[in-house]
């Protein structure tokens, strides 16, 4: 921060402020309070609602420049003739404001009476009432009775689509929805018709709203003119009890404000000033929480003793699973005993859930379930820097140049994709976005470069991305021991000829030395990416290519990373740092060293296993083949993540045993022999960490479900009924214990985490130091562009994603059935027309679904949102290689399916 | 017959919309020889010793206008022409496009050379689709002529000109919202500062003036700035056009020396009242400005007298009010405008144009209550320097100059809920309460 300040004077009280500040903010550091409608933190200053006037003024001066004094020796105050509007006018030396001067109120008092002019008045069945900005300062600065006593103009109510209520009566033309919804948002999708006293807030058609129902201009109304629908008349804000926690829904790491009543969440809120997201949600966020109390949810456990799966109790269900464990553990050794899953538990429950794992005597442990080729444990913190201090969102979005490679962040991180929205919009970041889809990010209007990756060249894109930077001129800021790479990879990269990566990925070599240029010389730069690339079969190479690629543009230096992994859930971050993969321990640390296992071997009482495990797609083929015995899932569908279906189902039936932890009574809690019934992210506390790798407290809005435990109860059960010496009294007990072991989480404590937590960083020197590697492409051949059959593109969109999204009605509704999108010429090309029904054939199987036409889908492929409950993606078969193909026909029966 | 000493000189002479008839009296003659000698900077400053003020109601210096594009900019630089007139009781930019569109063209050369720009822009009101055409005919000719495009009278300044017409809001007659417009957006008047003339159209420098201002530029260039002191008024300068409408003999546009008195024009120029009309009280510059009573007419038509007498110069659109007309009646007129134009950005002009036009609907039909001229006057008030742009202003300030200068006739409607003078609404009520008769003499 600059040094430089300016003093100003507001209503008698002096303060010192950075030049620029607005004079709102800086009565706010004075503790004068400045009402506001229009103005808001995130959007630039309107000046529109003329609330917050007030009088200002500068000290007169000589003509050579020195202060003009008066009688009493201050300084003579020359005062504007006007009040001014203080969220748009910007601190000066001397200046002096008053809030509470006679001319300041009556203006005040004026605009606040014209608020009121044409407001119905109709708090007594505004849902915003009780919390209403309008109803405040009315109370606050209005007249206590109306002189306006004309008829009222007056608007017909709208439902603008199955998420916003409108009340254009209520409105006070504050813009804030508009200008949200387009200048955060990206999406457009108000406007106000007509002008003057007529001016009302609609759709541009006036026809329900397509949009990315976030909600948010339902939050930024500082009246009640947008209202929630699923919320309207459900309860009075002050029925609610309200409870900060962090949304379940990606990776971000939004704080999100549950009004619950009873033990239903009614609503949720964004937290306005807390959290990274303040009052952003996404739909998911703000309207997807009626999971939490479906009457499916289980009450008790389920074992199944005879053939079906049978209600039991929570003690016996425990001695159950642990006599089977200690059995199975006997018979086949502990190797033949896997745990799988913990995305989405909290890092308490996580940490518990892998060392119950090696306190088994088991490294086959991994949250990883979706991985498609094995994938060392550390590879993605090596991929993200290291340890070195991470990137956060808010410098994501303050970044000049961001590439975002191969995810939709739309799906896998609405939040991040607000960041780079307003980035770009306020800050003039450039987006670049390598996907085979033209996804929002992509879109013309956000002014980006499109870099339209034919699917299987992704890791051909990643070395030409490298090589042109390289050509750019010796890399800086690399430690030694990275540099030393840079020899050989220089050699490898020789081979990535622009023509070659024109042929394997589509893009013309001017388009990725361009990208490459901007990434490596603009001096605030990002690299995102997601799930795309680690659940790719060449992962590991993909990811290597990723730190090439940061190292020569920058992206990484010996001090700082900007490189940012937005995985799929709430919980991955966490699972990769407490160990919830084969070959490491928490905090990353490798079991082949006596003395990282030495603190875990003494504070767990056992003896650590130094082998690493198997990896996810290791350990279903092992379970397939019936090497593995016994699987414990924790929170995951394994029958719907795993990458074959076919495996996974052979696997489950050829256990000797399977535990599934779940909130439902899932397809693989189905094939369970025991179920454990565990609680939501609102019934719990604990930790989470999100994709900027921030620490945060959850906190409990509801008492669990009756028949419901924790995770942290169901892990602590079994182990102790194994011989283990648990003895947690809650999940603050387990994150003592995280604290005292683990690098990057020491020091830190649930005390630590309020209001926003810190985020982690390796102590001293990176945990991984990092390398420069030739990444070779083990399909770039000719036989990524042969083959035939569609590519098949997946990923998880904004109203589905992940395995409970289905579960809410609201959500599913918006989503609108599963379909595959083809681009319109595929379509043609298939003999198919919208709505007919086809089948898409892979290696594995076949998957029949209404086609659907969305040009950002590239002529050649095929996308399949994976996350719809009538969606099996992984019956087709296991990608390999590049991807998976399918091939596409129509149905046999003509019948238009789905809606 | 000569109209004017300066832009209404020839401005009948038949087929000047032409170029030949243009140049034939001396247009485009001078263009040359100042781009040839005189330097943008030459030229902003003899602009700034004419004191050339904007004509279209602010009366803003014009060179100091110039004088803030900044010089050093990698930014392209605009000259927009304010043709949205529609200030009511104006009507002289429509005339002088009409009939002298080529010196028009020649200003705004001139004036695109000063301010560095090489594109201008004409924003025309909505209704002035014909003078569109016109325009777009002298452009061709211009063009064609070498007069405009990429080498304007063979130097090397480029100049492009495009005509863009409004969607009928009144508001893009302000600059900002003219410029809001003009890129597509919805007309709405932005924050300044920035000003337009450091960050205007598409966030460039941009510089805003009224048809008539641009048009006063080729004769200041061409002989100095003393030559145009020769008229009006030594804060004043040079002539102005005045649209004078209302029951005069003669009401139409007259180009006059500032400083004139108003019953100078209304006696010599417009032949005084038509027969049986008294002066009751005049709006000298736009509906947007307080009235003038019928004892303050000697005032001179200058930006300082008229200041002085508690009203402005505005526009030039000179409304006169006889004595057969209803203030209230008048005022819910004006009224009724401006919050139909109202753009509903802030709240002070959104509601309270709203809020006052109910007032007085109420006051004009007879329903007035004691505490209502109080209210309107405190409407007015609460909306006087709270709007967000002038519009709020524009519709307080005749309110609130009605009230200080003819409040008895708002007291008698009040008392007697009639209006005292109206005689057109009672011959209607009359009209109609007699429907047999109106047949027969049907």
């Amino acid at each position: 921060m600059s040094a430089k300040t300016v003093k100003v004077t507001i209503n008698g009280r002096a303060i010192a402020v950075p030049p620029g500040t607005l004079l709102t903010d800086a009565a706010r550091a004075a503790e004068v309070h400045i009402p506001v409608f229009c103005s808001h933190p995130r959007l630039p200053p309107l000046g529109a609602c003329r609330i917050c006037v007030v009088e200002v003024g500068m000290p007169r001066r000589d003509r050579d420049g020195s202060p003009v004094l008066g009688a009493d020796g201050s300084p003579e105050i020359a005062w504007m003739p006007k009040p001014q509007t203080a969220c748009t006018t910007t601190v000066a030396d001397g200046m002096v404001v008053a809030t509470e001067s006679p001319g300041a109120v009556r203006a005040r008092k004026g605009v606040m009476e014209f608020l009121l002019v044409n407001h119905p008045l109709d708090c007594p069945v505004c849902d915003e009432g009780g919390e209403c900005q309008l109803q405040d300062l009315a109370f606050a600065f209005g007249h206590d009775f109306s002189r306006m006593d004309e008829a009222k103009r007056t608007f017909v109510s709208e439902d603008l689509g199955p998420v916003v209520k409108k009340e254009a009566n209520r409105c006070i033309v504050c813009m804030r929805c508009v200008r949200y919804c387009d200048e955060i948002m990206g999406e457009d999708a108000l406007t106000a018709h007509q002008r003057g006293v007529r001016t009302e807030i609609s759709s541009f058609d006036r026809q329900p709203l397509e949009c990315e129902q976030c909600g948010n201009c339902i939050e930024v109304c500082p009246v009640g003119a947008l209202t929630a629908l699923p919320y309207r008349f459900k309860a009075r804000p002050w029925d609610l009890r309200q409870h900060v926690t962090i949304c379940p829904w990606c990776s971000n790491g939004c704080s999100v404000r549950l009004g619950v009543r009873g033990t239903e969440i009614l609503r949720a809120r964004g937290t306005e000033h807390r959290g990274v997201n303040q009052e952003y949600l996404c739909a998911r966020g703000r309207f997807g929480y009626s999971f939490v109390s479906a009457a499916e949810r289980l009450t008790g456990p389920l074992l199944r003793l005879g053939g079906a799966l049978a209600p039991a109790g929570f003690d016996e269900a425990v001695a159950f699973t642990a006599s089977r464990l200690r059995e199975i553990a006997a018979r086949h050794g502990p190797g033949s005993i896997a745990f799988l899953g913990g995305e989405k538990l909290t890092v308490e429950e996580q940490y518990l859930f892998q060392k119950l794992a090696r306190t088994l005597g088991t490294s086959h442990v991994d949250a990883r379930t979706r991985l498609t080729a094995p994938l060392p444990g550390d590879a993605i913190l090596k991929a993200t820097g290291g340890g070195r201090p991470a990137l956060s969102l808010e410098e994501l979005g303050s970044a000049g140049e961001v590439l975002v490679l191969g995810d939709d962040l739309q799906g896998e991180g609405p939040f991040a994709q607000a960041v780079l929205i307003r980035g770009q919009h306020q800050n003039g970041l450039h987006l670049t976005v390598a996907h085979p889809r033209r996804v929002k990010l992509a879109r013309p209007k956000f002014r980006g470069e499109w870099l339209a990756l034919r699917p299987g060249g992704e890791v051909a894109l990643l070395n030409a991305l490298a090589r042109a930077a390289l050509d750019l001129g010796e890399p800086q800021g690399m430690p030694p021991g990275v540099a030393a790479g840079l020899p050989a990879l220089r050699q490898a990269l020789a081979a990535w000829t622009p023509e070659k990566v024109e042929r394997v990925t589509g893009i013309e070599p001017a388009a990725v030395a361009a990208a490459a240029r901007r990434l490596r010389e603009t001096p605030r730069k990002a690299i995102v990416f997601g799930r795309a690339l680690v659940e790719h079969p060449q992962a590991a190479a993909l990811l290597q290519a990723v730190e090439n690629l940061a190292w020569l543009t920058g992206a990484l230096t010996a001090e700082r990373s900007f490189v940012m992994y937005v995985g799929p859930h709430s919980g991955t971050q966490g699972a990769l740092d407490m160990g919830l993969v084969p070959d490491r321990l928490p905090g990353y640390l490798d079991p082949a060293d006596a003395a990282a296992r030495a603190p875990f071997e003494k504070q767990w009482g056992v003896a650590l296993p130094s082998a690493p495990g198997m990896t996810a797609p290791e350990i279903l083929k092992a379970a397939a083949g019936g090497r593995v015995r016994a699987l414990w899932i924790a929170g995951d569908n394994w029958l719907r993540s795993a990458p074959d279906r076919a495996l996974a189902e052979q696997a489950l039936a050829g256990a000797e045993l399977v535990i599934v932890s779940e909130l439902f009574l899932t397809e693989t809690a189905r094939a369970a022999h025991v179920v454990f019934p565990a609680v939501s992210f609102a019934e719990k506390e604990g930790v989470v960490v999100n994709c900027e790798r921030r620490l945060q407290r959850t906190a409990r809005a509801l008492s669990p479900l009756r028949g419901a435990r924790t995770d942290r109860e169901t892990f602590q059960a079994v182990a102790r009924a194994l011989g283990a010496g648990w003895s947690y009294r809650g999940a603050e007990d387990v994150y003592r214990e995280i604290a005292r072991l683990v690098p990057g989480y020491r020091g830190t404590g649930w005390g630590t985490m309020l209001p926003l937590g810190p985020r982690w960083a390796s102590d001293g020197a990176a945990a991984v130091a990092g390398s420069l590697a030739p990444v070779a492409d083990a399909q770039a051949g000719p036989g990524v562009l042969a083959g035939d059959g569609l590519w098949l593109l997946s990923g998880g969109v904004l109203f589905q994603q992940g395995s409970l999204s289905h579960r809410v009605e609201l959500l599913q509704k918006l989503a609108k059935g599963a379909r595959a999108f083809f681009g319109a010429g595929e379509l043609q090309r298939l003999g198919l027309a919208e709505g007919d029904a086809v089948v898409l054939e892979g290696p594995a199987g076949s998957l029949t679904l209404p086609a659907a036409v969305d040009d950002s889908v590239p002529p050649g492929a095929v996308f399949v949102p994976y996350a719809y409950p009538e969606v099996q993606v992984n019956r087709l078969g296991a990608p390999a290689g590049a991807g998976l193909r399918v091939k596409a026909r129509r149905a046999e029966v003509t019948a238009r399916v789905g809606a | 017959m000569s109209r004017g000493p300066l832009l209404f000189k020839d401005i009948d002479t038949p087929g000047l919309a032409g170029l030949e008839v243009y140049r034939g009296l001396g247009g485009y003659e001078a263009l040359a020889e100042v781009l040839a000698k005189k330097s943008p900077d030459d030229c902003i400053e003899v602009v700034k010793a004419s004191g050339l003020r904007g004509r279209g109601g602010a009366g803003f210096p014009t060179g100091l206008k110039w004088s803030f594009v900044p010089k050093d900019t990698p930014k392209p630089k605009y000259l927009v022409c304010n043709a949205d007139e529609s200030e009511p009781g104006t009507f002289k930019d429509r005339e002088l496009i009409e009939k002298n569109p080529h010196l028009l063209i020649e200003g705004m050369i001139l004036a695109a050379r000063a301010i560095g720009a090489n594109v201008g822009y004409v924003y025309l009101r909505g209704e002035f689709a014909w003078i569109q055409r016109i325009l777009d005919r002298a452009i061709a000719e211009a063009t064609a002529a070498g007069l405009l495009g990429p080498s304007v009278a063979g130097t090397d300044f480029r100049l492009d000109l495009y005509t863009h017409l409004g969607a009928g809001a009144y508001i893009c007659g302000e600059e900002t919202a003219l410029l809001s417009s003009l890129e597509g957006y919805r007309g709405q008047p932005r924050l300044k500062p920035p000003f337009p003339a450091v960050e205007g159209l598409y966030r460039c420098p941009t510089i805003v003036n009224n048809v008539e201002t641009l048009m006063n530029v080729p004769g200041i260039l061409a002989n100095g700035a003393a030559w145009y002191r020769q008229w009006g008024t030594e804060k004043s300068p040079g002539t102005k056009i005045f649209s004078v409408s209302g029951p005069v003999k003669r009401p139409g546009n007259y180009e006059l020396p500032l400083g004139v008195p108003l019953s100078t024009l209304l006696n010599e120029h417009c032949g005084g009242m038509r027969d049986g009309f008294r002066v009751k009280a005049v709006i000298p510059g736009g509906s947007s400005v307080p009235p003038l009573p019928a004892s303050l007419l000697d005032t001179a038509l200058d930006f300082e007298s008229l200041n002085a007498a508690g009203t402005y110069l505005g526009s030039g659109g000179v409304i006169v009010l006889d004595d057969r007309t209803c203030i209230v009646d008048a005022l819910w007129n004006i009224t009724r405008f401006y919050r139909h134009e109202s753009c509903g950005k802030c709240t002070p002009c959104r509601e309270g144009t709203y809020w006052m036009a109910e007032v007085l609907e109420r006051l004009e039909r007879g329903e007035g209550r004691d505490s209502d001229i109080a209210l309107l006057d405190e409407v007015a008030d609460n909306i006087l320097g709270k709007s967000f742009c002038p519009l709020g202003d524009a519709a307080a300030m005749p309110v609130m100059g009605a009230i200080r200068h003819f409040r008895e006739e708002f007291e008698y409607h009040v008392t007697h809920r009639r209006c005292r003078v109206n005689r057109r609404r009672e011959e209607l009520d009359a009209l109609r309460s007699a429907p047999a008769a109106a047949e027969v003499t049907a």
